[in-house]
């Protein structure tokens, strides 16, 4: 079980003088309980990429295949395939309609038509997994929350439904880093939990090194890199090309590498490359 | 994308013509001079001299007819119910009658001359709006209301707020995709089922665009007056406009057609 997509094409105006290729020949493969970034530049295709995948936008050639199904246009086909993929768009909070968190987080439950006890269990269960006390939220208006709260709501209200896979385009942009960092913590711990399968759209690379074990890197429509994180960061001329930042702990590696040193530090975050430093530097001092 | 594509009344096409160089003023008095002079018509024969002028201006303009044709499309409703309703409830002289269904012969004259005058209503204003670019429109309106500011109509206002408006109807739009594509991922069905359930479909479209464009408007006050923009102020304008020959070929048509037009109901 993953989502597959084969040798996708997206063309916008497609037959007429100003047909533009968004996506060519998208090939990729994610697995089931991975936790993915899909990262390039602006306008390399990552958000045409995403609304495929639940079938906002269908290709105009290729297969784009979740769980054995290739997504169509057909009703039953497009039912099932959204039942499985859910979407937090960015700036999700910009959605909110309803007089409280428990109706903005029910609505989607509701549509899927969820038992009253469903829905509330449902409800309850998604506002633990980001950190908010239900007992405390749920019948306030999500209006007056924060900018952090609302983020979460909004995640919430996607992940209420359940789904296997959640594709989130930039969830922490215009958060603090406080929220940012919880977020993405609180979504790898649903990873774990409920087995789902996170797709994380960022342009921060920090993050992604982080969070993200592989990474799917889009320049111009086309993929150019698809594999493990670590293995894209060290190729720094790669990362270069594709007009994409190296996360700070992987710049401070390189660094250290170009000038001889012999330090070694952990690149997966910031943090702990800062730990494995001053661990270094401690050892140094005490010979 | 697709959202706005349908909507042809009011939208502008680009173009280098005589018509669309020339000023929007004389172009807004003209079509609402033509307009009286379609209600002032009472037989079909006398829309000739306007039907010829708008000919000549749709011709000039090279905007393609299609264009045209997509205006006529959102009132085509409007159209066919008045000219049924015209065609089967004039009381005259029958001409066809088929059990309690009854054509007349003023019925027919009537309808013919009522779908004559929404298609030409029409077809005026999607030349105005097609040739002239909103900016100009509005500034237009503003320059047509100024006289009525030294009886206190804030004309400058009035124009200030249409050209927002104008401006922030694709934003809009684009808005509403966007609320649309993330309310359906979040697996609501909009437009299906029953009336009533239909229209409570709309409510996580429309609350979130409501609260949206509260928050640009609140935005964009606070935006404007940072840039210095004060109410009642004198502003001058970027594009200044002067006359044109064409201008004055605009203002003779019309004022041609409009006697066309009286002439025509007075004496023939």
């Amino acid at each position: 079980m993953s989502i597959e997509l084969k040798n996708v094409d997206y063309v916008y105006d497609s037959g007429e003088p100003f047909e533009y290729f968004a996506l060519r020949g998208i090939s990729i493969h994610i697995n089931d309980g991975a936790f993915v970034g899909i990262v390039g530049r602006t306008g390399s295709g990552k958000s045409t990429l995403v609304e495929h995948l639940n079938g906002l936008l269908f290709s105009t050639r290729g297969d784009v295949v979740v769980d054995d199904e290739i997504v169509s246009k057909e009703r039953t086909v497009l039912a099932k395939v959204r039942r499985k993929v859910g979407i937090v768009f960015q700036y999700p909070e910009d959605q909110f309609f309803a007089e409280t968190i428990f109706e903005e987080v029910a609505f989607g439950c509701r549509n899927y038509g969820f038992s009253k006890e469903q829905v509330d269990e449902s409800v309850r269960k998604a506002m633990n997994a980001v950190g908010l006390d239900p007992e405390r939220f749920l019948s306030l208006s999500p209006f007056q929350l924060s900018g952090g709260e609302q983020r979460r709501v909004a995640i919430a209200s996607v992940i209420a439904m359940g789904q296997k896979y959640i594709v989130l385009d930039e969830p922490t942009a215009g958060l603090d880093s406080g929220s940012k960092l919880a977020i993405l913590t609180e979504l790898e711990s649903l990873r774990q939990t409920a087995n789902v399968t996170v797709i994380l759209v960022s342009h921060n690379m920090d993050e992604v090194a982080e969070f993200c074990k592989q990474v799917v890197v889009l320049d111009g429509g086309t993929v150019v890199f698809q594999g493990s994180t670590d293995a894209f960061f060290r190729d720094a001329d790669l990362v270069d090309r594709t007009g994409l930042e190296l996360p700070e702990s992987y710049r401070l590696a390189h660094a250290l590498k170009e000038c001889g040193s012999t330090l070694t530090v952990n690149e997966c975050s910031t943090d702990r490359m800062l730990d494995s430093l001053k661990l270094c530097v401690s050892d140094l001092g005490g010979a | 994308m697709a959202l706005s594509r349908s909507f042809v009344l009011g939208q502008h096409y680009p173009g280098t013509s005589v018509v669309h160089r020339s000023g929007a003023l004389v172009k807004l008095v003209s079509t609402i001079v033509l307009m009286i002079g379609v209600f002032v018509a009472t037989k079909t024969v006398q829309y000739l001299p306007i039907v010829i002028f708008l000919a000549v201006g749709i011709g000039v303009s090279r905007i393609p007819l299609r264009f045209f044709a997509r205006g006529l499309k959102p009132i085509l409703f409007l159209i066919v119910l008045t000219v049924v309703v015209q065609l089967f409830f004039t009381p005259g002289t029958p001409v066809w009658q088929f059990w309690f269904v009854r054509v007349t012969r003023e019925g027919l004259e009537l309808a013919g001359f009522i779908l004559c005058r929404l298609v030409l209503l029409t077809l005026m204003s999607v030349l105005l709006t097609a040739s002239t670019s909103p900016i100009e429109l509005t500034d237009a309106v503003s320059d047509l209301l100024k006289p009525l500011s030294h009886i206190g109509v804030p004309s400058a206002e009035i124009a200030l707020v249409m050209s927002i408006a104008m401006r922030f109807v694709p934003t809009i739009l684009e808005e509403t995709e966007r609320i649309i594509r993330a309310q359906v991922s979040r697996g609501a069905r909009i437009g299906e089922g029953s009336l009533v359930v239909r229209m409570k479909s709309f409510i996580p479209i429309l609350i979130p665009l409501f609260v949206s464009s509260f928050r640009r408007a609140d935005d964009l006050a606070v935006a404007m007056e940072a840039r210095g923009f004060r109410v009642g102020s004198p502003r001058t304008r970027y594009h200044a406009r002067h006359f044109q020959s064409f201008d004055a070929f605009i203002l003779f048509g019309t004022a041609t057609a409009l006697s066309g037009v009286i002439l025509w109901r007075l004496f023939l």
